[in-house]
């Protein structure tokens, strides 16, 4: 975003068409944007709309670059970054706590979940989620679910294990840093591991209907829960290096 | 970012706002380019001086800042929207000066040098090798760098005052030693007449964002002055490298282990951009000092003219610094008879639009500018072709 020339200083209305809320003004508002380009002069726009009453009220941004940093200073409007805005949806209540660099979505609620895949000889288990489950049904997805009170995320994952394949022999190997995405009011954090099993014999339970022991390769060919091929990417790049 | 418990004073408000705003800036820019600390500089040069550039809401940050804060190292000023002594006969309106005139009395009252010039270092301003610097105008930055060997990052307008208020700056980007090596080796083996500044323009384009090695070449200083200034405006760099300067005296100087690519730039591509740049042959004004003009320069043009009659077909403006108008009275009295020569403005920063459209620059920088900020139809030519066009 560019506030020379993409936002209105005499009333804070964005004008820049590249912008999903061209129209819309920043007045009052909490104002969340990747980072800034444009022109050095960008900042001075900034304290004129500060000037004009009509500056947004905090800024969030992924990564901060001098304009909007210096923008932000001159006109004090309090901004934090280095924030997953991805999380945030317009019209969101957020509280924005300037000093300590960090932001909370006051109507949002984190769920934790881990998803753990099952390795055997180079194959994955992929389960395909039943009718019976509260999301993604019909989805193919790794051994998944919530983390309980009073359990770690591991334990949560071998649980997960048990409960859906019956495989008890399981070897862990690795894992990878969650990861988080908005859905609705929710924001899932996925805590992803990689087990190895000695049996591809696998029970499984109420929640899924179908399974298969697939070569990374075949994933594909399936229709997965969001995000599902960059978590075994991530976690068989992870453990091969 | 480390600061030294006076410096956590400041942040902490302790001597006053402007100085925490100050310290603010500095701060939160040292922790976005990952500087560790603040170091100190000998100067800066602030860049947001012409009403045309900040505007309205210029003024009044200045004016805020301007409160209680001084400038604690010794600090100058870009180019001005006007000349201060002669805006009426430039065209400029009075509203546009009376706005200037506010800018002005806010630099003075923090104490910065009445030096609006983006030639601090041909205005008694001149830094040695070595010396950390805040400046911000781009050409100076690059001229500093490149031809001098001092240090600066190319500030913003805001920033630079910073460090002129702190007299610090953080450090990072062309402050350490392994952000200055040349990664792009520019071999020019010949340059037409006239075409030092469109070898700028080009490498600029070239180098991008990298350090460019210069080679082929050996300029002088007032070639290096045009030729970076437009190195600077069409790249995102504020320095390169070159055999011959205070920076690098010698050619065993230069560091090559970071060059991962050479690219030749022949005489047929410096005239062929000479002829994209032409434009038309009418003109309302041939503007030429950008950067403002030496006194060697001028010089050269008072000569060139001396036997010469003006042909007044349209306006002329020589643009210089203070310093170096009053330097050489006889050359200023020459140029005069063929159009003005301004002090503490340029074409780049004066309102040119509302009194021109189509103009004649040497200058490869103002090629830059003179059609976007400017809205002017722009056309380049030599110095030498502009001597003649302007006279007979």
């Amino acid at each position: 975003m560019s506030f020379l020339g993409g936002v209105d200083s005499s009333n804070g209305v964005i004008l820049d068409p590249e912008c999903a809320l061209i129209g819309e003004s920043v007045r009052g508002r909490i104002l969340s944007f990747p980072f800034g380009i444009g022109s050095t002069v960008g900042s001075y726009v900034m304290y004129q709309l500060k000037l004009n009453k009509v500056a947004p009220k905090a800024i969030i941004n992924r990564s901060a670059e001098p304009i909007v940093a210096t923008g932000a200073i001159m006109s004090e409007i309090p901004m934090v970054d280095d924030i997953d805005i991805s999380l945030i949806s317009t019209d969101d209540r957020v509280a924005v706590n300037a000093a300590d660099g960090a932001i909370e979505l006051l109507d949002v609620t984190e769920r934790h979940v881990v998803t753990s895949i099952l390795r055997n000889r180079g194959k994955i288990l992929i389960l395909k989620r039943s009718n019976k489950v509260g999301s993604y049904r019909g989805s193919w997805a790794g051994v998944s679910g919530f983390v309980e009170k009073n359990e770690t995320y591991e334990e949560a994952a071998r649980r997960e294990i048990a409960e859906e394949t019956g495989l008890g022999d399981v070897h862990l190997s690795g894992r990878s840093s969650a990861r988080s995405f908005r859905d609705d009011d929710n924001v899932w954090t996925v805590h992803p591991y990689l087990f190895d099993v000695s049996s591809r014999t696998v029970t499984i339970d109420w929640e899924h209907d179908d399974c298969a022991w697939i070569a990374p390769g075949e994933l594909k060919k399936y229709s997965t829960v969001p995000g599902f091929h960059a978590v075994i990417k991530n976690l068989l790049e992870q453990t091969n290096s | 970012m480390h600061l030294t418990r006076d410096e956590e004073k400041v942040l902490a408000g302790e001597e006053g706002g402007g100085r925490q705003k100050a310290m603010e800036l500095l701060v939160a820019l040292g922790d976005i380019f990952g500087a560790e600390r603040l170091i100190p500089v000998k100067s800066a040069q602030v860049s947001g001086a012409s009403f045309k550039t900040i505007g309205d809401a210029g003024i009044q940050w200045l004016e805020a800042m301007s409160e209680g804060t001084r400038a604690s190292v010794p600090s100058m000023v870009n180019p001005l929207g006007l000349d201060m002594r002669r805006w009426r006969s430039m065209g400029v309106s009075r509203d546009f000066h009376d706005k200037q005139a506010r800018i002005v009395a806010a630099y003075k009252s923090m104490g910065l040098r009445p030096v609006y010039s983006c030639t601090p270092y041909l205005a008694g301003y001149r830094p040695r090798r070595g010396q950390h610097l805040a400046w911000a105008e781009s050409s100076a930055t690059v001229f500093a760098n490149s031809y001098i060997g001092a240090r600066t990052n190319r500030e913003g307008g805001p920033s630079a005052l910073a460090s002129a208020i702190i007299g610090k700056s953080p450090e990072y980007g062309l402050h350490l030693d392994e952000n200055r090596l040349p990664k792009v080796e520019v071999n020019l083996p010949s340059i037409p007449e006239g075409l030092v500044p469109l070898a700028g323009y080009l490498v600029g384009k070239t180098a991008g964002n990298r350090i460019p090695l210069i080679t082929g070449q050996a300029l002088v200083e007032d070639e290096h002055k045009s030729f970076g200034a437009a190195v600077a405006a069409t790249g995102a760099v504020s320095m390169y490298v070159s055999a011959g300067t205070v920076g690098h005296r010698k050619a065993s100087d230069i560091d090559h282990s970071m060059i991962e690519e050479r690219v030749t730039i022949s005489s047929r591509d410096l005239r062929r951009c000479a002829e994209e740049l032409s434009g038309g042959d009418e003109w309302d004004l041939v503007a030429i000092g950008c950067p403002h003009s030496s006194t060697r320069e001028l010089g050269h043009m008072a000569k060139r003219l001396k036997n010469r009659r003006p042909r007044k077909d349209c306006d002329v403006w020589f643009c210089t610094s203070r310093m170096v108008h009053s330097s050489c009275p006889q050359h200023v009295a020459t140029l005069r008879r063929f159009g003005k020569v301004l002090c503490d403005t340029c074409m780049v920063v004066a309102p040119i639009e509302e009194m021109y459209e189509r103009t004649a620059t040497n200058s490869g920088k103002a090629m830059v500018y003179l059609p976007t900020l400017g809205r002017q139809k722009a056309s380049f030519r030599t110095t030498d072709q502009l001597l003649e066009a302007i006279s007979r």
